[in-house]
């Protein structure tokens, strides 16, 4: 492909699409479909054909529109556009009465309103194409503007134009440590090696976190663009996706995108025509929670044992096979594309000085409304919780949020104020995190929750350093213990020191913050950990 | 060169070389780190978490790039975290705390944490006493545990990973040394992990289990008692036992071992470490394959033929007796009908009085040390001349090296080497493998050819011609004749070697390239090279001279000789056509007499008769009376049965009543080589000291001492009863100058004896070698008992005992290598190519048409493998056959079939594999039951093969 097609393209699609008076698109990410989201599809397809409206109606599959929770769902024209009309709960029966509709006013008992903040609060720039177009055309990646920044990278960017792009956008890594990204490219691109790799890492393994799932099926090229920018930036020629086996839609959507991207030259060999390559293949992982960990996903790409081994060497000079390697998260690949398109210093603007952008996090447990949404940084918990969220459902009350999954903590009520950004969640004993965020209410023990945690990280520890193994052990029997109230004072000193020990002396991030949930459960629920030990 | 970084460790200022780590680093200026999965030969992989230290670096001003100083003092800025010192490097002015609070509180946690583990069964565990996890506990651990004792894991305990190998999990503190050994080391990637968390385990991935030959070492560096032999479990406790050092004698290795001893007991086998050597390994073989040293069938007395019945008689008896005989065949005979052929795993002081005793005494040259079959290897010389130069450790090679392996399968015939020569891979050596059929070297190789049976003299001659045409003469240094035959014998296209040998043209260029390119290279050869005969070695030889890579430390060539004194055989001249030092007979008698012997006898200056000779010199009556040492032809060649039974008189001296000495008219029992004295010469030419570690079973003494009997006897016969006395008893005080009256009226003019004999000690014939063969010019043992050992690649001697676990420091001696000829001013070569003697695999006789490949294993029909559990890895008698030859015959694998020489016919199981090129078959030197000389014809023999039960249409 040459420049000059891809804006031909993207042209002639957008006037395509533009011919069709009606456009129905219907959520096929995970969530709805595990509720027939496809046959929903089929039979409004069906109805079209049989009324030969084909020319003027078209139905599509989209990707994930964010509530989850009111799924299936599906939206006639944009479901961003306050003009259009998002249904929920749709059946296959309902299939009529929505094409009766079309033209004459939204059937009205299946309307899920979108003026409420779920959906006016949200800014979306990962998620800017999640439910608008159909994640397995890449025609429609390319009308929404898809690969323009990597043509404007290399035609018009030295790389180290791109890293000083991403400077000024002040993105930090969203898989969770919140490291800033352009200096992780920069330290790549300095690396001296004959081959360089990206890895996206796409192991998203924290219960309840379902982000990367949501972008890796609604918009799968976003992703590869941001790793090809990212390859030219760093000066990498090939890449890997590593996604975990367990999300079989999302891989076979990536292996369309590599595909149908290839076909086209927009991977590959001398992408555009310019003297830049780059190849991609996805690996699955196998279910280890470990392999997100970036050395021991890298160990699994290289086909042996998924363990971690100790940093530095940091895979950004000794990686993959032991070249310089840059591994960043699906959200932060998925952020490039827009920082590129827009400039830097348009995405530093959204959020906070410190935490740039948007984040993107996945609201579960006791809340009204479970689903993705992407807002910006330094947004509160309340208004995450109780505006977007809808609060706590069947009148019970707020009792903590979870948030960075098994390597975060627990927040209370206390702290719903606080601004969420990178900083403010480690003052209060929490991490960022990749997005997951779990609402319990005042049914959950925080004991309970803290050993469900550190039995996650118990079962999940790979066993090689002993801190981890062992030490997890110790502190998942204490826990209990203590939960079946068989503890004593001792214990809990013996629990704080033991949490410390795993802290500071494992080896890898998963055992360095196994304790964290212990730990937070401990600073604000103690009196819960103080009334199972006196019951 | 590294460069030197300064640093504090605990306030002491060291330097020490770019690449350490701070383990190592503190540990030069005795501050010790406590350790469990780092091991100094293995990678660091900062698991165990057991050496966390503190550690900050100098804040360094981002404008200037100096350091930040305060008060004159870099400011430093500690890691917020602390650090595992076995995978921190040092950098300059790093400052690492070792002591403090933090780090105590660590290492006290990780001991706790491991001994929750732990099922602390010290008192039956036979780790108790020589374990890193119970020193590391004392030195580091808390007094007490703040967990529950039956909170431990339980597993069922042992399970075996291996027939020899047990793996007990309670104890598994999940270091995983082991399995790092095996992958890094010892390139048989066999064990591994599984499961996670807690439940993590070793286990073993191959079938049959733990195969490799290698896995004893495990053993030593497991640092708790998780890994135990089945040889040695529950036989002993540690503080029992006294540690003999001691060297393994059954390949050319010559690994440095300690015998730990119970009273008289070998309890076990443990490497000694010599960084020349084995560096801390040793095979398997070398560890459970000593037990025949204590086997209750060894000889104890002296025994004597009365009719069908070996019956047992004093020494006196048997000394006179043999005197007696070998006297009177020599009067009525000559001494050139007395022969006498000895083994390879005698220590140089037998082998050379056996052949002073043959020379001196009988005035003839019927020596050998092969038993004379068709395949006997000719002896190497070139090896020697142009051996590795002294100063040599395949321990330390690395970049810049080249290795050139040709007809060799070190793991099979040395399997120490084939660690080094993996570890020369990995610290950027190049390796190229040359061989008919892939071997377990070709894993590590960087650069491997395939040639066609019987074609590695070309492929050498094509490496010749590239060198030639690369680099001219240019690095010929050496004073050398013949360069214009060589040249003539280049002189064909080189596309016919490619098309003789199957080589590309590309892969030969490449090969000599960086053959010649690089600064140090070796050639290695083994059995399978030197059954292409001398034509090979000659040409390896000039290889090696032309481009300059020979007389210098770590260049040159290296035979793999089959056994563990098969140099000092060749050394002292236990063979027909040399005398002791490679001398020519002629030279030698002259030495001889200029050392106090009288002129020379005709029989002592001409070749004497080749083991193959003496065999039909019996048939035929020349020979009548034989002497043989430490070698059993009975077995391994049956076709000497007829000789055997045929000649006059027949000494045997060995440690077993073998089906030879079952023939003897006398069988004189030997001391193993742990109940004596000894000096044997490995590969490398270097020469190394086995020490008693028991009393000998009965009335065995050394092979030296009865070879001296012997000679005593028939000196003390040959001169009259009156001095008999005197010359027992005449102390040895000068070897030269003392004249010695001839004995009188000896008509079949013996050569006067020279030196005295009437040594007392194997150190006095030691010495006696030291003056008198050229090579071995000052090594006596009190020299050998030097054990200055240097380290490779920056590292100390003996620091593998940093808590290594179980392995021994070299405190008695790491031999010495004694000078190759080529390193020696004024010593002169030819360049001449010899005759091709092999046939090719394509072209022959259609009634035999395979080629047989032989193959040396280690584990093979060797009787010192007796009452050893190796027994169990012997494999069946088989021959192995490319799968398209296997179809052609209607063989499939585990049938009978038929394998027919001219000379004979074994019958073995067949085994197909792919490993053998076409048109071969592959069999087994020495299996147990099938030996391969009753089909040899000569180096190369070709055969038939048919299925047994069926015929071929």
């Amino acid at each position: 492909m040459i420049p000059e097609e891809l804006a031909e393209m993207a042209l002639f699609e957008r006037e395509t699409q533009q011919q069709y008076q009606h456009q129905i698109n219907v959520c096929v990410a995970s969530g709805c479909l595990s509720l027939q989201s496809d046959q929903i599809r089929e039979s409004l397809e069906k109805e079209v054909r049989r009324r030969g409206e084909e020319r003027w109606c078209q139905v599509r599959g989209v990707g994930c529109m964010g509530l989850c929770t009111a799924g299936p769902l599906v939206s006639v024209g944009p479901f961003t556009d306050p003009a259009a009309a998002l249904y929920q709960e749709v059946q296959v029966s309902d299939s009529l009465d929505i094409i009766d509709s079309l033209g004459e006013g939204a059937v009205s008992r299946l309307v899920c309103p979108t003026d409420g903040p779920f959906f006016q609060r949200q800014v979306r720039v990962v998620l800017e194409n999640s439910g608008q177009i159909d994640p397995e055309r890449i025609e429609d990646y390319i009308a929404a503007d898809g690969y323009e920044g990597l043509l404007k990278v290399l035609t018009e960017m030295n790389p180290s134009d791109v890293i000083e792009q991403m400077t000024r956008s002040g993105l930090r890594g969203r898989g969770g440590g919140g490291y800033p990204t352009s200096l992780k490219w920069t330290t790549v691109a300095k690396a001296v090696g004959p081959r360089k790799f990206v890895i996206c890492n796409a192991d998203e393994g924290d219960p309840g976190a379902f982000m990367d799932r949501s972008v890796l099926e609604s918009d799968p090229h976003r992703v590869l663009e941001g790793m090809a920018i990212a390859a030219y930036a760093v000066g990498a020629g090939e890449g890997y996706i590593y996604v975990r086996a367990e999300y079989p839609l999302a891989i076979k959507r990536l292996r369309q995108a590599i595909h149908q991207a290839e076909r086209l030259g927009l991977l590959g060999n001398r992408i555009f025509g310019t003297t830049f390559s780059f190849h991609v293949e996805v690996r699955l992982g196998a279910g280890a929670f470990v392999c997100g960990e970036e050395t021991a996903l890298i160990a699994s790409i290289e086909g042996k044992r998924g363990t971690p081994r100790p940093r530095p060497p940091y895979p950004a000079e000794y990686g993959l096979w032991g070249y310089p390697t840059l591994i960043n998260n699906v959200e932060t690949f998925a952020s490039v594309a827009p920082i590129i398109r827009n400039g830097g210093d348009w995405y530093a603007r959204i959020g906070t000085e410190k935490s740039a952008g948007t984040k993107v996090f996945a609201l579960a447990g006791r809340v009204t409304n479970t689903g993705i949404i992407e807002v910006p940084m330094g947004i509160t918990l309340r208004d995450i919780i109780y505006e977007m969220g809808g609060g706590i459902p069947d009148g019970h009350a707020f009792k903590a949020v979870q948030t960075g999954g098994p390597s975060g903590g627990c927040i209370p009520e206390d702290y719903l104020d606080m601004a969420v950004d990178y900083d403010s969640l480690v003052q209060v004993g929490s991490i960022m995190g990749s997005g997951g965020m779990i609402i319990m209410d005042d049914t959950s023990s925080m004991v309970d929750v803290a050993r469900f945690f550190i039995e996650f990280c118990m079962s999940e520890s790979c066993g090689k350093c002993v801190p981890c193994r062992v030490g997890t052990v110790h502190i998942h029997d204490l826990l209990t213990r203590i939960s079946e109230g068989m503890a004593s004072m001792g214990d809990l000193s013996t629990l704080v020191e033991l949490c410390e020990m795993v802290r500071n002396t494992s080896l890898c991030g998963l055992g360095q913050s196994a304790p964290n949930p212990v730990l937070s459960t401990l600073r604000f629920f103690r009196d819960e950990y103080l009334a199972h030990i006196r019951a | 060169m590294a460069e030197d970084i300064t640093l504090i460790i605990d306030g002491v200022k060291l330097t020490v070389p770019e690449g350490t780590n701070v383990v190592d680093a503190a540990r030069t200026v005795g501050i010790e780190i406590p350790v469990f999965c780092y091991h100094p030969r293995l990678r660091s992989v900062g698991m165990c978490r057991m050496c966390m230290v503190a550690v900050g670096i100098p804040r360094i001003d981002r404008d200037t790039g100096q350091c930040l100083l305060e008060n004159n003092r870099p400011v430093i800025s500690m890691f917020p975290r602390l650090q595992t010192a076995c995978t921190t490097l040092v950098s300059p002015g790093m400052v690492v705390m070792t002591s403090t609070d933090e780090v105590k509180r660590a290492q006290r946690g990780i001991l706790e944490f491991l001994l929750t583990s732990h099922p602390l069964d010290c008192p039956v565990c036979d780790k108790g006493g020589e374990c890193p996890l119970q020193n590391l506990t004392m030195g580091w651990g808390p007094g007490t545990s703040r967990f529950e004792y039956h909170n431990k894991m339980h597993f069922e305990k042992p399970v075996p990973l291996g027939d020899l190998i047990l793996l007990d999990r309670e104890r598994c503190i999940l270091c995983g040394r082991c399995v790092r050994f095996q992958d890094e080391l010892a390139d048989d990637p066999v064990l591994g992990f599984d499961l996670r968390g807690r439940d993590w385990h070793i286990i073993s991935k191959s079938d049959p289990p733990f195969d490799s030959k290698f896995s004893g070492n495990t053993t030593d560096i497991c640092p708790v008692g998780a890994l135990t032999t089945t040889d040695f479990r529950f036989r002993s406790r540690v503080w029992e036992l006294r540690s003999v050092p001691s060297l393994c004698i059954h390949c050319p290795v010559g690994c440095n071992v300690n015998l730990d001893m119970r009273h008289r007991e070998v309890m076990r086998v443990m490497p000694r470490e010599n960084l020349a050597v084995n560096d801390i390994w040793i095979c398997d073989k070398g560890r459970f394959g000593q037990h025949f040293v204590e086997s209750s069938e060894r000889l104890t007395t002296p025994l004597m033929r009365r009719g069908d019945q070996l019956v047992q008689v004093s020494w006196e008896q048997a000394f006179e007796t043999i005197a007696e005989r070998f006297v009177a065949i020599q009067r009525k005979h000559g001494g050139t009908a007395l022969a006498g052929i000895a083994g390879e795993r005698l220590s140089n002081e037998d082998l050379y009085l056996f052949q002073r005793l043959f020379r001196e005494v009988f005035g003839s040259n019927n020596l050998d040390h092969r038993i004379g079959t068709p395949g006997d290897l000719p002896d190497d010389d070139i090896g020697v001349m142009l051996g590795v130069g002294s100063g040599t450790s395949l321990v330390t090679l690395g970049k810049g090296t080249t290795v050139l392996v040709i007809g060799a399968n070190p793991e099979e015939e040395a399997p120490v080497y084939l660690l080094h020569l993996h570890q020369m891979v990995k610290h950027g050596g190049e390796l190229v493998v040359a061989n008919v059929r892939p071997t377990k070297l070709d894993h590590s190789a960087t650069l491997s050819l395939r040639y066609r049976p019987g074609t590695a003299t070309q492929l050498v001659r094509g490496l010749l011609r590239v060198v030639l045409e690369e680099a001219g003469t240019k690095h010929l240094s050496q004073k050398t004749t013949g360069l214009a035959e060589l040249r003539a014998a280049l002189n064909h296209p080189m596309a016919s070697v490619v098309s003789a040998t199957g080589v590309s043209e590309d892969d030969i260029r490449a090969a000599a390239h960086t053959f010649l390119q690089a600064e140090n290279a070796v050639i290695i050869y083994g059995a399978e090279a030197m059954a292409e005969g001398t034509a090979l070695s000659q040409d390896l030889g000039s290889l090696a001279l032309i481009a300059g890579k020979t007389g210098k430390a770590n260049n040159g060539l290296l035979a793999l000789l089959p056994w563990g004194n098969s140099r000092g055989v060749l050394d002292m001249g236990v063979r027909p056509d040399r005398g002791p030092g490679y001398a020519p007979l002629a030279s030698a008698a002259k030495e001889r007499e200029g050392a106090g012997g009288r002129k020379a006898a005709e029989g002592a200056v001409q070749r004497g008769l080749s083991a193959r000779e003496m065999w039909n010199g019996v048939v035929e009556g020349r020979i009548r009376g034989m002497y043989l040492m430490g070698i059993d032809p009975a077995s391994a060649y049956p076709a000497t049965r007829t000789a055997l039974e045929k000649v006059d008189f027949l000494v045997v001296q060995d440690m077993f009543l073998t089906p030879t000495a079952q023939m003897a008219d006398v069988v004189l029992p030997a001391a193993a080589f742990a109940e004596r004295e000894g000096t044997y010469t490995n590969a490398e030419r270097r020469v190394q000291r086995v020490r008693p570690a028991r009393p000998a079973p009965g009335d065995c003494r050394p092979d030296w001492a009865m070879v001296q009997g012997i000679a005593e006897a028939v000196l003390a016969l040959l001169k009259g009863t009156d001095e008999e006395q005197g010359t027992a008893k005449e102390p040895r005080k000068k070897l030269k100058g003392k004249k010695r009256e001839a004995p009188g009226g000896a008509e079949t003019a013996t050569e006067s004896p020279g030196p005295s004999w009437g040594y007392l000690t194997a150190s006095e014939v030691a010495s006696e070698i030291a003056e008198r063969v050229p090579g071995y010019q000052g090594i006596a043992y009190t020299r050998l008992a030097n054990a200055a050992s240097r380290g490779g690649w920056g590292r100390q001697p003996n620091e593998s005992f940093y808590y290594g676990g179980t392995c021994y420091r070299n405190s008695e001696g790491v031999g010495i290598q004694y000078p190759a000829p080529a390193e020696l001013s004024g010593a002169g070569f030819s360049l001449k190519p010899r005759e091709v003697e092999t046939t090719s695999a394509s072209g022959g006789d259609t009634r035999y048409p395979f080629l047989v490949v032989t193959q040396r294993l280690l584990y093979d029909g060797d009787p010192f493998l007796r009452d050893s559990q190796l027994l169990a890895h012997v494999p069946a008698p088989y021959v192995a056959i490319n799968p398209s030859d296997a179809r052609s015959l209607g063989v499939q694998a585990g049938d009978r079939v038929r394998v027919a020489s001219v000379a004979g016919v074994l019958e073995l199981a067949a085994r197909v594999s792919d490993e053998v090129p076409a048109g071969c078959v592959l069999i087994p030197s020495n299996l147990p039951g099938a030996p391969l000389s009753m089909v040899q014809t000569g180096l190369q023999t070709r055969v038939a093969v048919s299925k047994v039960g069926g015929r071929r249409e």
